[in-house]
């Protein structure tokens, strides 16, 4: 997850940044989960980020290549090239390693926004008392 | 008129600017190229959303990034650093130690054993020869003499590629340059009639330090020149 700590490449569309630390290994997440489902092309992938979270999270354009050589280079993600319509194209897809690194992951994120449901639910109902 | 990928980004800038920064050759290759063509879909969807070519373009490349975050990107993740850049004492010190040792190595193999073979009983290998043995022993002559040629061609090419300032690369082909002037064959029977020979090989100034000075410099400008020359023609480039 270290390597997506640097840049702010999520943004949500109200242009707010988000805190890189507690955005920490999103950007990861998003991109194993929608290639565990099809192969795809960096700028299809940054579409369906865009368009599957309702345009909520905005992932940076250019800087979604270093999160998937990074992915590829820890076995997550495979890549070959594919020519479609005259255009090599470099599609990448989710190996065994990177299936394992998705559940892991997807745990995690659902602990955690768990855990921020219940705070919020509980700050609620502690103004419902109050 | 829409302009095309190259007109709108400077890439080879780009490409520089990243080598410069360390990361690997590879790297800057695959990324440039997905790149370019991130920017020509982001286009061919402003297009299609019916927009000027000017906003077409500007809103293409706002979409891609600006060229400070793209390279930040890279070049903050230290993965994607080329061993040139990470370690140039290993690149630059030990490896073409290495690669000139394991060439002499094979060298002084094929004279050893075309000793064997061409003149047993022969009390030196350095005596005149003919047929095959010349071509044998030609073999193991050039890769002795040429190799550390070839190591310094490496050491200019790696640091171009990487653009790497003249430092490093000139500490290696200093050190490929000393040891070839200075390293010295010695091949002698040992005293059993039938016992195998000898060969060893040292480094050391002499008989003449003139002539091993002079060897080194031979060594050090051939091998660097090609490297030179690579740095004054892209010095001249950036300064038109």
């Amino acid at each position: 997850m270290q390597y997506l700590e640097p840049l702010c490449i999520i943004k949500f569309m109200s242009g707010r940044e988000t805190n890189p630390n507690f955005m920490n290994g999103v950007p990861e997440l998003l991109i194993l989960r929608l290639l565990q489902q099809e192969e795809m092309y960096g700028y299809e992938i940054v579409q369906a980020i865009r368009s599957r979270t309702d345009a909520v999270i905005a992932v940076g354009e250019g800087v979604v290549y270093p999160v998937l050589h990074g992915l590829e280079r820890d076995g997550a993600l495979k890549s070959r090239r594919k020519t479609v319509n005259g255009r090599s194209r470099i599609y990448y897809s989710v190996t065994r390693a990177g299936s394992r690194r998705l559940a892991d992951l997807s745990k995690d994120w659902s602990n955690l926004t768990g855990a921020i449901q219940k705070m919020l639910m509980g700050g609620q109902h502690a103004q419902v008392i109050a | 008129m829409l302009k095309s990928s190259h007109e709108l980004v400077n890439w080879s800038e780009f490409r520089e600017r990243l080598l410069r920064a360390g990361v690997a050759p590879r790297h800057v290759r695959r990324y440039i190229k997905e790149l370019a063509d991130h920017l020509a879909d982001l286009r061919t969807e402003e297009e299609r959303e019916g927009r000027s070519p000017a906003d077409t373009e500007s809103a293409a490349l706002m979409g891609l990034g600006s060229m400070d975050d793209l390279a930040r990107a890279m070049t903050d993740r230290r993965e994607f650093q080329s061993w040139c850049a990470q370690a140039p004492w290993a690149m630059f010190g030990l490896a073409p130690i290495l690669f000139l040792g394991g060439a002499w190595c094979i060298a002084l193999l094929i004279l050893w054993s075309g000793w064997n073979i061409f003149l047993p009983g022969g009390d030196t290998p350095f005596v005149p020869i003919d047929g095959f043995a010349v071509f044998y022993f030609g073999v193991g002559r050039l890769l002795y003499f040429v190799a550390p040629v070839l190591v310094g061609w490496e050491i200019g090419l790696l640091a171009a590629r990487q653009r790497l300032k003249a430092l490093w690369p000139a500490v290696g082909l200093v050190l490929i340059a000393v040891m070839g002037g200075t390293a010295q064959l010695h091949a002698s029977r040992t005293a059993v009639p039938t016992g195998l020979g000898h060969i060893s090989m040292d480094f050391a100034v002499g008989p003449s330090v003139h002539g091993s000075l002079f060897h080194a410099l031979v060594i050090f400008s051939v091998a660097a020149l090609p490297y030179f020359i690579w740095k004054f023609q892209k010095a001249r480039f950036f300064s038109a």
